[in-house]
């Protein structure tokens, strides 16, 4: 239990808003795993692949850009539309093709795809460790109830609610979003109105997939980008999405403010068996409510 | 020997089942009718087990089987059939009907001895009576839609019941394949002496076969009584030409 | 089993016995890895392809199965065979354990929560760098002479494999196995004619880890090290890809994509570093041509008959994954 006698009130506030950003993060990337999944009803396994080329395209356009807040706007715009046009490549050419078959075949595809995508990285960037510059006006510290947090994570928790709102918006209020949720809960209906269901499924996993490159460009300037950093989103985003209801989008941010937020104080209290944490979380909800705490759609 | 007493069952707003009451006495031949969405299909799930009610009781043979599940409900003597083909579409229609009976002689659990000889006769007996023998070793998934109906009660059949609770046994079949089921429902009734609920849409069928007839609409039971009875009531004529309009 | 199919098996047997005595040292080391892969693959093939859960998570029993093995010699001081038997034990346990949760729930749920719960176990092992030496592993466990040399180590897995192999075929042919085969099918049908669906599925689970946890053990003897990609969730995927690309209704299928997927690693590996990239497509390409895995394509091939005998026939293929 090493580092639990230096536990302040001001070191409880500064974990809870690093992992309240953390959890911010955590929601864009399961948002979109959760809007496949309610849709497609695929858990798609590439998700972690596409945030990793996320965070990659916006080390790319930073430099593309000449770093600084041009470069960083650049790569926040930029780098979540290649990843899109790359699943919609995938999609249109694929796996637009497996929807007759059987579920396991989808969800096989998204391994191949990861394995694929995961390789393509190594090719294109190698295997070196990259880092992405914030620009100036989110570099430095704020002092926020006597603990200094992060500039960087501030802007985390305004662009987290941000894109909440907008999905919910859009799932809401836009017909488009309104036909997605439709065929999320009944694929014939939907069909029968004469709704083309294979576009619908392009569009959602399209979007979903942004959102995973949305995330991975986000994260870029607080982490270091390499190999690797697939996997671990991907699990955990498949655990934040389980906690959740497979397909709410509530589910989706109360389960990422859990699992953040524990992950934080892990790292407070037991430096050590930080990941150990949110994994635990995550059993004792299951075992509690197997299905989520939230209502699954389907 | 089956008594459903006063059954009732909502899905959210849904009354599905809303007050249903029914008889069925050893060695007969029962039928509910209804029109669509009356309510009939779930009545058997909360039988069988398949759903819980939400009020009301479910005896059979003096036991209350209320809200047990549907294995133990097995256990107890209830065997059903269900309206959609619902069997073991990779494996082959003799082992199908293995499976029930080794279930029934409670040896789904033996591990190291072959599936393959164990309860052979009382398979291909069961087989026989229901007149697929000839096809056991087809793959279940490729029979044409009657076998598989045939299928379905031969599956059923492999538990040795004493109630047998076919739900819509002829649904989909043609003229002959309808006459051959219900030949061996009548048969199984005269020959074997076995209780039967079932419930069906085709009205000369039900009033051929059955003893007595319950009828439900709105998921309430109107009247459970000889088919006499039931032909005469204007209550039941009311509800089925209702039931036309809409 | 059929006259052919018991000569087939008997010739292979036959000659895989002859491999340590004819190929080099590095052959021999691989065909004993693809022997451990095999017989994991066709433990979880038990509850995927004959059992129908999603038994997402499986590589998590094969490294509990690892860990314990290395563990009780190097931290206990066991003597090896103790540590063999009690490894597999241990899988078992956590099987139940971790099973008796997941048979709660269907599909897509038993899946995640599986793989919840077992990422909770690669987490611990992970960190808890005094007992596992978390990412490094542990290293260097004293294996008996009798079966330490390549030789004499493939031999010993191999006898193990053939066992469990025996075992395993036993008991899908047993009234067990059979009804196994009908809960993949329809498990709601199961109920109804009176099977206690979750104790039966619980009871494979706990069938499967068990030899997960063999192999696990077996592991340790060819590599004489653990490390915590055992428990990773991608191993357990993959094991999963062996399942389907072999043919995941048919008995051998899996040893066959074990096969595959080893020698592809290996032999792909030599020549490019991107072994991962040719490995996704030839998924792929399997996906859309060959869905019932190289050996049910095979077995069709060969006539209806023997595919019948095997429960495997593409009419069912729409109606299982309900």
């Amino acid at each position: 239990m090493d580092g639990a006698q230096g536990i302040t009130l001001a070191a409880v506030g500064s974990h809870f808003f690093v992992g309240l950003s953390r959890a911010m993060i955590l929601f864009i990337v399961t948002s979109g795993l959760s809007f496949v999944l309610g849709i497609l009803r695929v858990p798609n396994i590439a998700h972690g692949s596409l945030y990793m080329i996320g965070a990659f395209c916006a080390y790319t356009f930073n430099k593309l850009f000449g770093g600084g807040t041009m470069g960083f706007l650049a790569a926040l715009l930029l780098a979540p539309l290649v990843v899109a046009l790359v699943s919609l490549i995938a999609e249109r050419a694929l796996f637009c093709r497996l929807y007759e078959r059987e579920h396991l075949m989808l969800l096989l595809f998204t391994f191949a795809l990861m394995l694929i995508l995961d390789d393509l990285v190594k090719m294109i960037w190698g295997a070196d460790y990259r880092s992405v510059m914030a620009p100036e006006f989110l570099r430095g510290s704020v002092n926020l109830f006597g603990s200094s947090f992060p500039r960087y994570n501030l802007f985390l928790l305004v662009v987290g609610p941000l894109v909440a709102v907008a999905l919910w918006l859009f799932t809401n209020k836009t017909k488009m979003g309104k036909i997605a949720r439709a065929a999320a809960v009944d694929r014939e209906m939907v069909g029968a109105v004469g709704i083309n269901v294979s576009w619908v499924f392009a569009f959602a996993f399209v979007l979903g997939c942004y959102l995973a490159g949305l995330g991975g460009a986000l994260v870029a300037p607080t982490i270091s980008i390499t190999l690797g950093m697939d996997h671990d989103i991907v699990i955990e985003a498949f655990l934040i999405v389980t906690i959740g209801g497979l397909g709410n989008m509530a589910g989706a941010m109360v389960g990422s403010l859990i699992f953040g937020i524990t992950q934080s104080f892990g790292v407070l209290f037991w430096p050590q068996f930080a990941i150990v944490f949110p994994y635990l979380a995550v059993v004792i909800i299951l075992i509690i409510r197997p299905t989520g705490l939230l209502k699954s759609v389907w | 020997m089956l008594a459903v007493q006063d059954v009732h069952k909502s899905f959210g707003d849904f009354k599905a089942v809303n007050g249903a009451t029914l008889q069925v006495e050893k060695g007969r031949i029962v039928a509910v009718i209804g029109p669509n969405g009356a309510g009939k299909t779930t009545l058997f799930n909360l039988i069988c087990g398949q759903l819980s009610p939400d009020k009301g009781r479910i005896i059979f043979d003096g036991q209350d089987i209320t809200a047990l599940p549907p294995h133990k409900v097995c256990r107890r003597g209830v065997a059903r059939s269900f309206q959609i083909a619902n069997i073991f579409p990779r494996l082959t229609v003799f082992k199908n009907v293995q499976v029930s009976v080794l279930s029934q002689h409670q040896k789904s659990g033996v591990l190291f001895k072959p599936a393959d000889q164990l309860l052979i006769d009382e398979t291909e007996k069961i087989l026989d009576r229901v007149g697929l023998l000839d096809k056991a070793q087809v793959i279940a998934g490729s029979l044409s839609h009657g076998d598989l109906r045939i299928l379905e009660i031969a599956i059923a059949l492999g538990g040795s019941p004493r109630l047998l609770v076919l739900d819509e046994p002829t649904a989909g079949m043609s003229p002959d394949e309808t006459k051959r089921t219900m030949g061996l429902v009548k048969d199984l009734s005269q020959k074997e002496g076995l209780t039967i609920l079932f419930c069906e849409h085709d009205m000369d069928i039900v009033f051929n076969v059955a003893h007595s007839i319950m009828v439900m609409h709105h998921g309430r039971t109107l009247i459970q009584s000889s088919p006499e009875e039931v032909r005469k009531n204007k209550e039941v004529q009311e509800a089925y030409l209702g039931a036309e309009d809409a | 089993m059929k006259k052919i199919e018991f000569k087939i098996t008997l010739i292979l047997i036959a000659l895989l016995s002859l491999i340590p005595l004819v190929l080099p040292r590095f052959y021999i080391y691989i065909t004993a890895t693809i022997f451990v892969t095999a017989l994991l693959a066709m433990s979880l093939n038990l509850v995927v392809g004959h059992g129908g859960l999603y038994q997402f998570h499986h590589g998590v029993f094969y490294g509990v199965g690892a860990y314990v093995t290395a563990l009780l010699i190097l931290k206990a001081g066991m003597p090896f065979w103790a540590a063999f038997i009690l490894a597999p034990i241990a899988s078992t346990v956590t099987g139940f354990l971790i099973g008796w949760f997941c048979v709660r729930l269907s599909k897509l749920y038993y899946g995640m929560l599986q793989i919840s719960l077992g990422s909770l176990i690669w987490a611990i092992a992970f960190r808890w760098y005094s007992l596992t030496g978390g990412d490094d592993g542990l290293h260097g466990v004293t294996i008996p002479d009798l079966i330490s040399s390549t030789r004499n180590a493939y031999y010993f897995t191999f006898i193990v494999l053939l066992a469990s192999l025996w075992i395993l075929y036993a008991i899908l042919r047993s009234p067990f196995g059979t009804t196994l085969q009908a809960l993949r099918d329809n498990p709601e049908r199961c109920e109804a004619i009176g099977i206690n669906v979750r104790r039966h599925q619980l009871a494979a689970v706990v069938i499967a880890t068990f030899f997960a946890g063999v192999a696990g053990a077996l592991f340790v003897v060819i590599e004489q090290s653990v490390f915590p990609d055992l428990l990773f969730w991608v191993l357990s995927l993959e094991v999963f890809i062996m399942c389907l690309l072999g043919g995941w209704f048919t008995f051998a299928g899996p040893i066959l994509g074990a096969a595959i997927m080893v020698s592809l690693r290996t032999f792909v590996g030599t020549y490019t570093e991107y072994w991962t990239l040719v490995l996704g497509i030839i998924l792929i390409l399997l996906i859309f041509f060959l869905p019932e895995g190289v050996m049910g394509f095979f077995l069709e091939r060969l006539g209806k008959p023997r595919s019948r005998q095997n429960g495997n026939d593409k009419a069912g293929a729409s109606v299982g994954s309900r």
